[in-house]
């Protein structure tokens, strides 16, 4: 069970607004993935959206194995910003988990 | 019978469709020397051009006085032999089609034999019945160039509307005290955010500028008698009224319910769970920010297809199976009017699958970049809504997500409510109108006849009919017009011969026939003193459920008689020699 927290993703949209609700998980981005990252983007996003934090926490390796090579986002029948979203989530889980760049 | 026919028998090939599995020319030699049959040819296609000129020419030279083709189904080419038949100035009802291809080649590809000896099996009874057949007309009815419209909501109104433009008189019906239905209640509505009440009084503006329009507000349609073209009607209006017309013919257009959830459906009866409708009126009365119980609404859940599309083995009784068309678009747009008021508001949809087709998909796209999430659950598996520490929550199994169980908590639960059939039973019971399984009223047929109903002159329109959208309900109320001017702008109809007769010197007016009459088409009269049984012409619809109910033995189906019938089967049981 998890509760659906609508504040999260106000948190993670500090660096640029988190958007993905265009997003129909066709799964187009599950399967261009050249690093067979098989979370990202379609599920992270969908955890993001509905609050899901320790869910997107506990996948934090494959937030950063992503090459940022846009193969998703170019065929995203939805042009979600993929690769905006995922700096997002890094810039939070940077900031917010690790307790980077704030001196 | 012993007056002596002439009868002109056609075995048809159908280039090989009968000819490959029934041996057509062994067919035509068994019935060539039978009783009356005077010609018995083969040809190619009985349907061409050449073979139709045939028919003709051999009609007129041997004087024949009976038709059979022994062709394909009835469906196909019967109007087109019987238009052969009358150019050969043969009454068109002595032909008869005895269909070869659907009901033996076809069926029987594997047996030749068996096949063929069939085949002279059904020519013969063909045979038999166009030997008993006797000149019938068409029955023909003036008609009055008015119509009645009941119900005054947008498929009503748009209805009179374009039937006073044909340069018909129309009366309409509203049982309510003002005119307008659902529509006159709501505010934006998709796709173009018109205001309902705008679209009403723009209707009603153009009905008060026609002057072959007549409404009556606070009335109820109580008496229907006559029939199609000519029918009389009662109508009560205010205070114990009322007014009689005859009318050509009846549009209803009484629209639907909206469905009412049973009491803990979804948590329906908890405070801050709603129905689509309800919710629509507070978003539509909302000023600036949208509020429920003194508090700004933060969070919102859509339940959708409650009441709709309901399981047929599950615990409800008498599930509604259908899907009500327009839910799915009214609650996307509804979430959309919901951001613009206040876009911070987190809205859930939970769905079962999306219907917002056609051009309303663009609405859910839109949603989706308005902050709508749309979660999918699976039909064995529906939300559940608890109230927890004194608020509302919904637990989901996110199908798109690996069917995660999920908890969300709402200000407010919407239930996408569906479309129920009305309410309507005196006045179907006046109209005579038959009602589907899905308790909507009946057309005769989804595709090609989707207005039309049993009782002829009576057409079904809107959402009377089943489910629509607002434009749907025009494009129906439209199409109920031009049927309905089609039969009273010609100035008469004509309708087929087969119907009831009564042997008056056998009946003895018992009075069951008038009972199994679904069409009220039986009354009783005096006849040289006697009270016997007569058909209302226009009303039968030679359905025949009277002629078992007769204990006399005194009604017979012109066309159909019991001797017709008799000959068939006797023609059908004779061993093929």
């Amino acid at each position: 069970m998890s509760k659906v927290n609508p504040d999260f993703v106000e948190k993670i949209s500090g660096f640029t607004e988190f958007n993905a609700y265009a997003c129909i998980n066709c799964g187009s981005c599950t399967a261009l993935c050249p690093m067979g990252i098989d979370l990202l983007p379609r599920r992270m996003f969908r955890h993001v959206m509905l609050g899901f934090e320790d869910k997107v926490l506990e996948n934090t390796e494959e937030v950063f194995s992503c090459l940022l090579c846009k193969m998703c986002e170019e065929n995203c029948p939805k042009e979600v910003p993929i690769v905006e979203n995922i700096k997002s989530i890094r810039w939070y889980i940077n900031r917010d988990i690790f307790k980077l760049g704030r001196g | 019978m012993s007056d002596k026919r002439r009868i002109g028998v056609y075995v048809c090939h159908c280039g090989g469709n009968i000819s490959d599995y029934v041996d057509v020319e062994q067919v035509r030699d068994a019935v060539k020397d039978d009783q009356d049959v005077i010609i018995s040819k083969n040809v190619m296609f009985a349907c061409s051009d050449a073979t139709q000129q045939e028919i003709i020419e051999d009609i007129e030279r041997e004087k024949l006085d009976g038709l059979v083709v022994a062709s394909c189904s009835p469906t196909l080419h019967l109007q087109t032999f019987k238009a052969v038949a009358q150019r050969a100035n043969l009454n068109p009802y002595q032909y008869t089609q005895v269909n070869l291809r659907e009901q033996c080649s076809w069926t029987h590809r594997n047996n030749m034999e068996s096949a063929t000896e069939k085949g002279i099996k059904l020519v013969r009874a063909g045979i038999a019945r166009t030997r008993l057949t006797e000149p019938l007309t068409n029955i023909r009815i003036e008609t009055k160039p008015r119509t009645l419209v009941i119900g005054a909501g947008v498929a009503g109104l748009r209805a009179a509307l374009a039937l006073a433009d044909l340069g018909l008189a129309v009366f309409v019906v509203e049982k309510e005290s003002e005119v307008g239905g659902w529509t006159k209640k709501w505010g934006k509505m998709f796709p173009n955010n018109r205001l309902g009440n705008d679209t009403i009084e723009y209707l009603l503006e153009q009905v008060k500028q026609r002057e072959n329009i007549t409404l009556f507000t606070d009335a109820e349609l109580i008496e229907k008698g006559g029939n199609v073209g000519d029918f009389s009607i009662k109508i009560r209006v205010k205070e114990g009224e009322t007014v009689s017309l005859d009318v050509g013919a009846i549009i209803v257009a009484t629209g639907f319910d909206s469905y009412e959830p049973f009491d803990g459906e979804y948590g329906y009866g908890l405070n801050g769970v709603v129905t689509l409708p309800q919710f629509k009126e507070m978003v539509d009365k909302s000023n600036g920010s949208l509020n429920f119980n003194d508090h700004q609404v933060k969070n919102i859940a859509y339940i959708y297809c409650v009441g709709s599309r309901q399981p047929e083995d599950g615990e409800i009784e008498n599930p509604n199976l259908y899907c009500s068309r327009y839910c799915c678009s009214a609650a996307v747009h509804t979430a959309s009017c919901v951001a613009d008021i206040d876009p911070n508001i987190n809205q859930y949809h939970l769905y079962r699958d999306m219907r917002t087709y056609g051009k309303y998909e663009v609405m859910f796209e839109n949603a989706g970049k308005k902050k709508s999430l749309f979660i999918r659950f699976d039909d064995e598996s529906s939300p559940e809504v608890e109230v927890s520490n004194g608020a509302l929550i919904v637990k989901v199994n996110d199908a798109l997500d690996g069917g995660e169980e999920i908890e969300i908590g709402a200000d407010l639960i919407v239930l996408v409510t569906g479309m129920v059939p009305r309410e309507n039973e005196s006045l179907t019971n006046v109209l005579k109108i038959p009602i589907g399984l899905d308790g909507f009223y009946n057309e005769i047929h989804p595709k090609l006849r989707p207005v039309e109903t049993v009782v002829d002159g009576v057409f079904i329109s809107g959402t009377s009919q089943g489910p629509k959208t607002l434009a749907e309900s025009v494009t129906s109320s439209l199409s109920a017009v031009s049927k309905s001017a089609a039969l009273l702008m010609k100035g008469y109809v004509d309708l087929e011969p087969f119907i009831a007769e009564v042997d008056t010197d056998k009946c003895v007016w018992c009075g069951e026939c008038e009972k199994s009459c679904p069409y009220g088409a039986i009354e009783k009269v005096v006849c040289d003193t006697k009270e016997v049984a007569t058909i209302i012409p226009a009303l039968c619809k030679g359905g025949g459920v009277c002629i078992p109910d007769c204990p006399e033995d005194a009604i017979e189906i012109k066309g159909y008689t019991d001797q017709q019938i008799r000959s068939m089967i006797d023609a059908l049981a004779k061993e093929v020699a």
